[in-house]
């Protein structure tokens, strides 16, 4: 019976060629997560070589009841289908945060719980893991269960993921419109409508990717700002955080008054947070691109390799500069002493000074550089947004405020002259935060005797503060004995105590102060350590007790016909009662040095540890060993596990 | 068969009194109960008796108990000379903490204690016995009730003298008391007041049923686990074997000592406590 269907299933299992056992399409149904969501799919999929290709419908959602009608909920929904590890067709994607009145109606045999809240909701078509079509995202309220406010709408048609034609976003009070050519490159008006009003508020004029002007209309009046001019070198890059960092830059530039610009970016902005949402989805499943590219074309000014070298000393110099500045700044102890020592306080000024008027401004150009931004700009315009008013002076004004009174105190270096703050944009920023590491660096000589001396006498002061804590403490130990503490434990945290005394008196006749912070921080350690010696002394008769307990073995005595507790293995207890204790004890006598406390308290915890150990060990020979061994030293060693017994 | 008996019950009173040469002196006369109940002086005796008990499994031990008996003489009260030795040994099963029973046999060496006699000097006694033991905890005291039953076999010290037969059937009501300790444990002094019936039957106990009433109290120390010395001073009366009428006394000093030793290894006694697990 059994063989004919051994050969049936090895029959089955060769047949087939190889390739075609992998593709067999299987089926999951279970909990699944992507990224931060945790949910339930249901999905079908295809095992090639070592991939998990997803093929087939693809659905994952989660909601909690439970949740919702204690407090509230987050749903999703995912919902679409794949080929050959793209995702293909159409997609769906909720989510959801809803809470619920509690209350809930039965209709045909069902319970309805009405829900509030807000639901957002992207639905189109996908091309091999691209856009493809009509794309909409909505963001609704929900209040019981009905929709009554639309919070965001947007629609763009793509091709194989670029836009095309018209798009529209809506948000609650505003709606954008828009325009992309063939290549999916903004072009001609985009508009921005205000409920409120009639005209548009905000139009973007674009030439082929290029941002030419703007035109804003507040208050009734229309102004108009030029942002770039055609012309100048283009690069094509997509509407991102780089670009609307780099137009709002630019916008700001052309009229620093007004900073309004702000409507059309808000909404770009907004859409592109939900579309990331979508492609974070589908990035994690498969293969996709979803992330759709709004083209624009940037003016580009590209650094060339003499700017990157200077901008790469910028970097490193400036994080020097800003170090010491910051060390200067945060220094508590500069900031106590700058309020009685008239020169500290003018000197932590200039430092507050050079790191406003320089190192701040220099900051903002290398933040800049890291969002990739600084090449969209033009440098005179950098300049310009760095300094508007105009480029900081070779002197330094130290801003002083005394009763109330404030005066303007000069700082400037003998050889500023050497400095150019003029030339070149990266070359003047070059020469700026040279300038301050300068003035840095003469400070820090002129503050740090004060600071060093000052230090000196604080930790000093500290360190003593910590020595008669620690002198307390011993005190405290004692005190923290119970009262059926043998009198012999008393007796060594006293001697414990007495020894501490005395080295607290040798440190207190010292009178150089160098030599004092030396030996104090010494003492400290040794007081630390002798302190955590002084508390494991303090627990030995609880352990002793505990182990005395742990050895004890019931024996049914047959004349009593009761169970009496009998200590087992009596060699060892004894070693460790008469032998080890009395040992670890004396070793605290006068001149007992804090070197030694290491070794005693390793030897003082491995004994402890060993013998709650040794009462399930076969010791056999151990206990034939311990007879009549009176050595602390030697019954340590015979203590020590014995690998040969153990394989034993 | 009379005679048998008379016989018997002759050498019986030479075994549990001191004085019996008025009653072997009236062998041929008839037995006849005394109008009122006659109490014979009290005999003073001295036992020292070793109790071991020897664990052989989790279950079953070895009872083996040596017992020495001395009795007065005229001249020396309670240690005078040499009385029985005792040979007891058993197998007990420990069947719970609160139940064990014990089967086994005795060899008793009865000592000619008549200082007269020309019979033999030594006789032996051969018993069988099994006893059934109660032990109940109440509060910090012990309580316990052993019935015991022996079948035992004796002889006149007469040359030639037969084996008769006779079943005892006793009784005894224990308690054990700590004095320093809240319970039985190493290290405490405890006192054990003791009272037990010893009741006989066979064809040679015509009227004399009541064998022995022992009254007894104990002070014990433990030692430890498996060591324990205990001594107590003991007071019994029984009748006469010969004559129911005639009641014995006896005042003993008794000195035991009882000792568990456990030569099982080490994996073998663990856990000792879980006895029913």
């Amino acid at each position: 019976m059994c063989f004919p269907l051994g050969w049936i299933c090895l029959i089955i299992f060769l047949a087939p060629p190889k390739r075609l056992i992998g593709q067999q399409t299987q089926h999951y149904t279970g909990p699944f997560q992507i990224g931060d969501y945790r949910g339930n799919a249901v999905y079908d999929y295809k095992v090639i070589g070592q991939d998990t290709l997803l093929e087939g419908a693809f659905q994952m959602q989660r909601s909690d009841l439970e949740a919702l009608l204690k407090k509230e909920d987050s749903t999703f929904l995912f919902s679409g289908s794949f080929q050959d590890g793209y995702p293909n067709g159409f997609w769906t994607f909720q989510f959801g945060e809803f809470q619920s009145e509690r209350r809930a109606q039965v209709i045909n045999y069902q319970y309805r719980v009405q829900v509030s809240g807000v639901q957002e909701s992207g639905s189109g078509t996908v091309l091999k893991g691209k856009p493809n079509g009509t794309w909409t995202y909505d963001v609704n309220r929900i209040q019981d269960s009905e929709i009554v406010e639309a919070l965001f709408k947007s629609t763009f048609d793509f091709d194989e993921g670029v836009p095309q034609r018209n798009f529209r976003i809506e948000s609650e009070d505003r709606t954008l419109v828009g325009r992309f050519l063939r290549n999916g490159i903004a072009h001609d008006e985009w508009a921005l409508y205000d409920d409120a009003a009639i005209d548009a508020t905000e139009r973007w004029f674009f030439q082929d990717g290029v941002l030419q002007k703007i035109i804003l209309f507040k208050n009734g009046k229309a102004s108009e700002f030029p942002i770039y001019a055609s012309g100048s070198q283009v690069k094509t890059v997509t509407i991102d955080t780089r670009y609307l960092a780099a137009v709002q830059l630019q916008a700001a530039i052309s009229d620093p008054g007004d900073a309004g610009i702000s409507g059309i970016l808000d909404l770009l902005d907004k859409n592109a947070t939900y579309y990331a949402k979508m492609d974070g989805i589908l990035s994690e499943l498969g293969t996709a691109d979803f992330n759709p590219e709004f083209k624009v074309k940037l003016p580009y000014f590209p650094l060339d390799s003499l700017e990157k070298r200077t901008l790469a000393n910028i970097f490193e110099l400036h994080e020097k500069a800003r170090t010491s500045s910051d060390f200067f700044l945060n220094s508590s102890q500069l900031n106590i002493l700058k309020l009685t020592d008239q020169q500290s306080n003018y000197l932590f000024e200039v430092v507050r000074a050079l790191s406003n008027d320089f190192l701040k401004p220099v900051q903002k150009v290398l933040n800049f550089q890291k969002d990739s931004v600084l090449e969209f700009v033009p440098r005179a315009r950098v300049r310009k947004e760095l300094w508007p008013v105009a480029i900081p002076s070779k002197t330094v004004r130290a801003i002083i405020t005394k009763d109330s009174v404030t005066v303007k105190k000069p700082f400037t270096l003998s050889n500023a002259a050497d400095y150019d703050f003029e030339g070149r944009l990266l070359n003047s920023l070059y020469d700026m935060t040279k300038y301050a590491m300068a003035c840095l660096d003469s400070i820090e000589k002129d503050l740090n005797e004060k600071l060093i001396r000052e230090k000196r006498q604080q930790t000093l002061v500290a360190l003593e503060e910590k020595l008669v804590l620690q002198e307390k403490g011993f005190g405290e130990l004692l005190d923290s004995l119970s009262s059926d503490t043998p009198a012999n434990y008393r007796k060594v945290l006293q001697r414990l105590k007495g020894i501490a005394d005395t080295k607290l008196g040798a440190y207190g006749v010292l009178q150089d102060t160098d030599l004092k912070l030396e030996q104090g921080k010494e003492l400290t350690h040794c007081f630390e350590k002798l302190l955590v010696l002084g508390a494991e002394i303090g627990k030995l008769p609880a352990q002793s007790e505990e182990i005395r307990l742990h050895y004890q073995d019931g024996v049914w005595n047959p004349f009593m016909a009761t169970v009496m507790n009998e200590e087992v293995k009596k060699r060892i207890t004894n070693a460790y009662r008469k032998v080890l204790v009395p040992y670890f004890l004396n070793q605290i006598q006068d001149g007992f040095d804090c070197g030694s406390v290491e070794l005693l308290l390793e030897e003082m915890s491995y004994t402890g540890e060993r013998m709650f150990q040794l009462r399930d060990e076969e010791t056999s020979k151990l206990e034939r060993k311990l007879r009549r061994e009176q050595d602390p030293k030697t019954v340590l060693k015979l203590f020590h596990k014995q690998p040969k017994n153990k394989e034993n | 068969m009379k005679n048998d008996c008379r016989h018997w019950a002759g050498i019986f009173l030479l075994f549990f009194m001191g004085s019996c040469l008025q009653l072997n002196a009236q062998e041929d006369a008839p037995v006849v109960l005394p109008t009122e109940s006659k109490y014979k002086d009290p005999v003073t005796k001295t036992w020292f008796n070793t109790y071991g008990n020897i664990r052989i499994s989790k279950r079953l031990f070895w009872v083996a108990q040596t017992h020495f008996r001395l009795e007065e003489t005229e001249d020396t009260q309670f240690v005078g000379q040499m009385a029985q030795i005792y040979n007891r040994h058993a197998i007990g099963y420990i069947y719970s903490k609160k139940f064990n029973a014990s089967l086994g046999g005795v060899l008793r060496l009865n000592f000619n204690t008549d200082e007269s006699s020309t019979d033999r000097n030594l006789v032996p006694e051969w018993r069988i016995w099994h006893q059934y033991q109660f032990a109940m905890p109440l509060s910090s005291v012990m309580v316990y009730h052993r019935l015991r039953i022996e079948h035992r076999w004796t002889q006149g010290f007469e040359e030639n003298s037969a084996y008769i037969f006779r079943n005892r059937w006793r009784y005894m009501f224990r308690l054990k008391v700590p004095l320093n300790s809240h319970k039985l444990k190493p290290k405490t002094w405890y006192v054990s007041p003791e009272a037990e019936l010893i009741m006989q039957s066979g064809k040679a106990v015509v009227a004399s049923p009541m064998e022995d009433l022992r009254l007894t109290t104990t002070l014990g120390y433990i030692v430890t686990p498996r060591l324990t010395f205990a001594a107590g001073l003991m007071y019994s009366q029984g009748q006469s074997l010969d004559n129911g009428g005639v009641y014995k006394q006896n005042w003993t000093m008794r000195f035991h000592m009882y000792f568990s030793p456990d030569f099982r290894r080490v994996k073998n006694k663990l856990p000792e406590i879980h006895l029913n697990d």
